[in-house]
């Protein structure tokens, strides 16, 4: 998927001399629509991030700059330092998650069996469930008291008395990291799925001729060949998780106590519950920074592969 | 150097994603935000040269939002030069969509908001300044509670809705069979938990959410006891904030309340794992849809031994927004708060008219359950006003989640709070 862009690019080097302004014309409303929708807000955000944007002056245009105030004002409230931290957690614990399963189900249905297209299509639901649907069934399934996997636990003998999932900090992480993953699981499946059916099944031949074993086969040619499509799925993860917001306001939001704030929650309340605009923009700036580093050290990777 | 740039254009894109999905919200709301997007139109006139004003509350179409359609049919029939458009938001959405609609200008005509929240908004310029409209229409019969939230700076900027209050709910059959009588006072409370808590069955419902609600519910304790939102850590304030630890620990209110709105709480009640619940008038019509058959009343929320009863007064406002065709917005909401109109719609939706014309007595006389609540009203305290309410609030529903999940003792949440607060306060 990833690579796709840059083999574009490739065509339109060598066409370059024929058709440059046709191509311009091509991606002009494109770029247009990202100016407007995508570059403006972002660069709104980071102007009220350093004004002193409330309740009271939201509507002044001149509202005064006030430097950094607003990031010191975040980073001094533990909460924040806490909201990054679980921010972090719950990411990596989506992804290795997420991604292990994922790979092993697309793996699975690889193998051409009877009904693996339509066992396929039904796992794919659940990352086609609308989020706020998903984290409310399993807010139920996680309830203390009425929740399905307490009677479940019970009757098998392995938990005395109900616990509550969604009642104590780690738990509560736990449990949102599950019912991420549930969703995360497909959409890793079938990004991968696709990369899969992109390897030549000759090279698979001719290692086996040469002797190679199943596992030498995974490490030596699926892996390396899947190279490209496991950078842009663990980043894309990445990016879909971090910047997590729905799940987690519909489960938990953010609760017990900020057990499980997230940036974006933390960010939310600050703008549109606390009305603090300006801190609750520094703490979204501190989001999208996170995230492009991510995504440079992805498009490093990625043209240095290229290169090789 | 194209690579490059082909590279930088995927990166923005990139991360841009993360900034699109906190302005979007939860996705299931996206509906109502384009609906929303369409009533916003700039009021205008139509083929008929009817003016048309556009009206955002928050009662939910399935239960109170049909009674307030059927008066805005009303208002619409009776005359013919203003047609008022009602839309339903949810009410964190409109909240929302009033903080947009400042920097955006696409507000409503006429906007309902959650009465500690009047302030902030009027302060941030969602609301327009309709004191002299107020003064000069001649009808000026309010209670004083409760259009005190709608002034902010000595003017006023909306006029209220409805209001409500928090009252003890119980099962009748419940605490017949355990032989309790109604608890009035704290310990009596404790002890009727104690005889109702059964397998599957707790004493109380209550929420202690982490948003307003939470806020809202912890009230009546802190009151009766003596404590106050401005002295959080006196001894006082933190007995109250004890009890209702004391109430969790010892198992008569489930420890998920933490997580339950006032609505999850009522449901808790009407399916009958809670024999009692802290809730307000605005459930009558939910219980008699989710348990038609429950027999249940309600009474005061007990008081401290040693206290006062104390309730929590809550409800709505309306305002007219910035930039709304002002007259033609008065005049509708002037109808629909007249005397007769307010105590009609109050009553089919669960509140209670905040007019100070409106004869309850006789109005609910044949009620029990609604006349206890109009007995609570008149004492029961509002919250604010002030423009820092969101934060103050936030400050004490934090510290009571703290301590029901034990994060924090009584004294160090409370404490705590108490800083923020007074920090706040010097802002």
């Amino acid at each position: 998927m990833p690579d796709s862009p840059f083999q574009i690019g490739g065509i339109a080097v060598k066409k370059r001399e024929k058709g440059r302004w046709v191509g311009y014309a091509f991606v002009l409303p494109a770029v247009i629509y990202m100016l407007v929708f995508i570059g403006y807000p972002i660069i709104y955000n980071w102007v009220i991030s350093f004004q002193d944007a409330t309740a009271y002056t939201l509507k002044d245009a001149g509202r005064a700059f006030i430097g950094l105030t607003n990031y010191q004002t975040i980073f001094a409230d533990p909460t924040f330092a806490r909201s990054i931290q679980h921010t972090f957690i719950y990411t990596i614990g989506c992804l290795i998650i997420q991604f292990t399963l994922g790979f092993a189900l697309a793996m699975f249905f690889s193998k051409k069996f009877t009904l693996a297209k339509p066992i396929r299509g039904l796992v794919v639901i659940s990352w086609m469930l609308p989020v706020t649907v998903t984290a409310l069934v399993f807010k139920f399934m996680f309830s203390q008291d009425s929740g399905i996997i307490n009677t479940i636990l019970m009757n098998l003998h392995i938990i005395d008395e109900p616990v509550g999932w969604l009642l104590s900090g780690g738990t509560a992480m736990a449990v949102l990291i599950i019912a991420n993953s549930w969703v995360g699981i497909p959409f890793n499946m079938l990004l991968l799925t696709t990369g899969l059916n992109n390897i030549p099944l000759d090279v698979y031949e001719a290692a086996s001729i040469d002797g190679a074993t199943k596992k030498q086969q995974f490490f030596m040619i699926t892996v390396p060949l899947l190279k490209p499509t496991i950078m842009s799925t663990l980043v894309l993860g990445f990016v879909l998780t971090f910047k997590v917001f729905d799940l987690v306001y519909v489960m938990t939001g953010g609760g017990p106590v900020d057990s499980t704030e997230v940036l974006s929650t933390y960010s939310y309340k600050l703008s549109f519950q606390q009305f603090q605009f300006g801190q609750g923009a520094a703490a979204a700036c501190v989001l999208f920074v996170c995230l492009f580093i991510v995504a440079l050290i992805y498009l490093r990777t990625i043209s240095k592969s290229e290169v090789d | 150097m194209k690579k490059r740039l082909v590279a930088i254009m995927m990166v923005m894109s990139m991360t841009a994603l993360t900034l699109a999905g906190c302005g979007g919200g939860d996705s299931a709301s996206t509906d109502d935000t384009a609906a929303a997007e369409e009533g916003s139109e700039e009021s205008s006139a139509d083929a008929d040269g009817k003016i048309t004003i556009s009206f955002w509350h928050y009662m939910s179409t399935d239960k109170e939002g049909k009674f307030v359609q059927e008066a805005v049919d009303e208002f619409n029939e009776s005359q013919d030069e203003i047609y008022v458009e009602a839309q339903y938001l949810p009410r964190e959405e409109l909240m929302k969509q009033y903080t947009i609609g400042v920097v955006s200008g696409e507000l409503p005509d006429v906007g309902m908001v959650d009465n500690p929240d009047h302030n902030s908004y009027a302060a941030m310029g969602v609301f327009e300044d309709i004191t002299d409209l107020y003064e000069e229409s001649g009808d000026t019969n309010f209670l004083e509670g409760s259009i005190s939230s709608c002034y902010y700076d000595d003017k006023l900027y909306g006029l209220p809705w409805g209001n409500n209050c928090l009252g003890l709910f119980y099962n009748k059959q419940m605490l017949d069979e355990a032989g309790v009588e109604v608890p009035t006072t704290w310990s009596e409370l404790e002890a009727a938990c104690e005889a109702l808590t059964k397998d599957g069955t707790y004493g109380l419902a209550i929420s202690a959410i982490n948003n307003e609600e939470g806020t809202f519910q912890f009230m009546p304790w802190l009151l009766s006891a003596g404590g106050s939102v401005d002295d959080l850590s006196s001894a006082e304030s933190k007995e109250a904030m004890s009890y209702i630890k004391g109430l969790v620990d010892s198992g008569y209110v489930s420890s998920e309340c933490v997580n339950w709105t006032q609505a999850d709480a009522e449901k808790q009640f009407a399916s009958g794992k809670a024999a009692m619940m802290i809730n307000g008038p605005w459930q009558f019509s939910g219980l008699a849809e989710d348990a038609p058959d429950l027999e249940y009343a309600v009474a005061q929320v007990p008081k401290a031994d040693n206290g006062d009863y104390a309730s929590c007064l809550g409800g709505e406002n309306i305002g007219i927004c910035t930039g709304a065709n002002v007259e033609a917005s008065w005049e509708f909401i002037s109808w629909i708060m007249s005397k007769d109109k307010s105590a009609e719609i109050c009553k089919s939706i669960g509140r209670l008219s905040p007019r100070s014309d409106v004869d309850t007595e006789s109005l609910y006389a044949d009620e029990p359950n609604w006349k206890v609540f109009a007995e609570i009203m008149p004492n029961a305290q509002s919250r604010g006003p002030s423009p820092s309410w969101p934060e103050l609030s936030a400050a004490i529903y934090n510290a009571q989640q703290q301590v029901i999940t034990g994060a924090k003792d009584v004294d160090a949440a409370m404490d705590e709070a108490a800083t923020t607060i007074a920090g706040l306060e010097n802002k």
